[in-house]
């Protein structure tokens, strides 16, 4: 196993902050480093200094590493409970409240879990074509991946188990089909969702948003960036607009004390109050 | 004096655990780290079965959290549980490590770079080889190494892929584990 160096990784950093603006300076250290050692590790690259060549001469092989940094969601319908009270409050209580059309943002997407999760949800509750869905990401590669449907034999048992636990009305075998031995989800799920690039400030963020799917993301940034972060977030958001955040993620004394209500502790979801 | 001490287990660990966190005074001065395989979809429970029989109040750390003496921190279900430089804790879901997610070895690594010389790393009874990989490390950074004794385990896989990978400073019994980390006080 390549074991990276404290210094070796600020190189890396400073390179691709100069090189391609983007910046990873405030991304929690230790997961980061040992993201570019698997990276490393999976590419066969034994030194540092071939990473940093490769990155400097090849704009897509940037574009891949940028996607490999970000941390795949674990499986879909994370926290089943979750979903149900996505199911039975706080979607149902939007939908009442302002009428079709509403605005739900998943930033910093990587694999697609949430966001098929999400459309899965939304189609059983009669919603999907209802609701405008914006999906954004570092990495073109991620959501090129996203939209392939493309989906990792070992997250599927889990899934499946999850999609039960939440309620869900059928089976989740309905919304895959396999070809080659190779599960893919259904596409059509996803056909009229917006898709972007953003930076690592998540920028630039949509306007009016009333829901934000934002799972076990922030657990890669140090406080700092977390905080500029929420503040982006917050702005995005309507008054009243849900903040989702991961079972384990705290708002704790980051910018969020007085703009946040926490309406559901078990769940982790925020309300905006002003 | 020691950082942390660190401590692993997987099938047939939990009964070893909770007599070494009833034996632990409420005032032990070392932050304990217990990073055990568990099921990944329930989030309750296994806290507080550890908590009926601790001293120490058992807490699963939110992200970032601070590590302070007087507590032991359980990686909650689904996360593997860093060390992260400045005495925190950071959280991650990447891809489970030897089927695991907390993954034992990932504990003990991030913990190794972060303590140095000034940690303990136990690994107690377990069915697979994941914290062996973990426990070198500790080793190579001069931590403390600890095994439970094979013939005391459950399961004696774990321990055993231990070994085999680092010569472990002291292969223990749970009595001998626990005078051990009293002394350490």
């Amino acid at each position: 196993m390549i074991e990276l160096g404290i210094v070796d990784t600020r190189n890396i950093i400073n390179l691709i902050a100069e090189k391609y603006n983007y910046d990873f300076s405030d991304f929690a250290l230790t997961s980061f480093k040992r993201r570019i050692e698997m990276l490393m590790e999976q590419n066969n690259i034994k030194h540092p200094d071939i990473l940093m060549n490769r990155l400097m001469e090849n704009k897509n092989f940037v574009d891949s590493f940028i996607g490999q940094i970000n941390v795949p969601s674990t499986e879909m319908f994370r926290d089943p409970s979750l979903w149900r009270v996505l199911q039975d409050e706080i979607i149902t209580n939007i939908y009442r409240e302002t009428g079709t059309g509403f605005k739900i943002w998943l930033p910093n997407s990587v694999s697609g879990d949430e966001l098929f999760s999400l459309a899965i949800l939304l189609v059983e509750m009669g919603l999907l074509d209802k609701v405008q869905i914006l999906v954004s990401s570092m990495s073109e590669r991620s959501l090129d991946t996203i939209r392939s449907g493309l989906f990792p034999e070992y997250k599927l048992e889990i899934s499946y188990d999850n999609y039960i636990r939440s309620n869900g009305k059928f089976s989740l075998s309905n919304y895959f089909s396999v070809v080659n031995n190779q599960a893919i989800r259904d596409v059509s799920l996803i056909k009229h969702v917006t898709f972007f690039n953003q930076n690592t400030l998540l920028e630039p963020a949509p306007q009016g948003v009333k829901l934000v799917l934002f799972r076990n993301k922030m657990i890669y940034f140090n406080q700092t960036l977390q905080s500029k972060i929420l503040k982006i977030i917050y702005n995005s958001m309507t008054t009243g607009g849900y903040l989702v955040i991961g079972a384990k993620e705290s708002l704790g004394l980051l910018y969020g004390n007085n703009e946040f209500t926490l309406m559901n502790e078990a769940e982790n979801i925020y309300k905006r109050r002003l | 004096m020691y950082k942390a001490v660190v401590i692993g287990g997987s099938a047939g660990s939990f009964q070893v655990l909770t007599r070494i966190l009833s034996a632990l005074p409420k005032t032990y001065p070392i932050p304990v780290l217990l990073s055990m395989h568990r099921l990944k979809h329930i989030r309750s429970g296994f806290l507080e079965a550890l908590a009926i029989k601790s001293n120490l109040p058992v807490v699963e750390p939110f992200d970032k959290e601070q590590i302070k003496p007087g507590r032991a921190y359980l990686a909650p279900a689904n996360y593997h549980m860093f060390i992260e430089l400045g005495n925190r804790i950071a959280l991650s879901t990447e891809e489970p490590v030897h089927h695991s997610r907390p993954s034992i070895d990932l504990s003990f690594i991030t913990a190794a770079q972060a303590f140095r010389d000034k940690m303990v790393g136990i690994i107690l009874s377990g069915a697979n080889s994941d914290g062996a990989y973990g426990l070198q490390k500790v080793k190579e950074n001069n931590g403390i190494t600890i095994v439970q004794d094979p013939n005391e385990c459950q399961v004696r896989t774990m321990t055993e892929a231990a070994m085999k990978l680092t010569r472990v400073d002291h292969v223990f019994t749970t009595d001998q584990i626990i005078n051990f980390l009293l002394k350490l006080n």
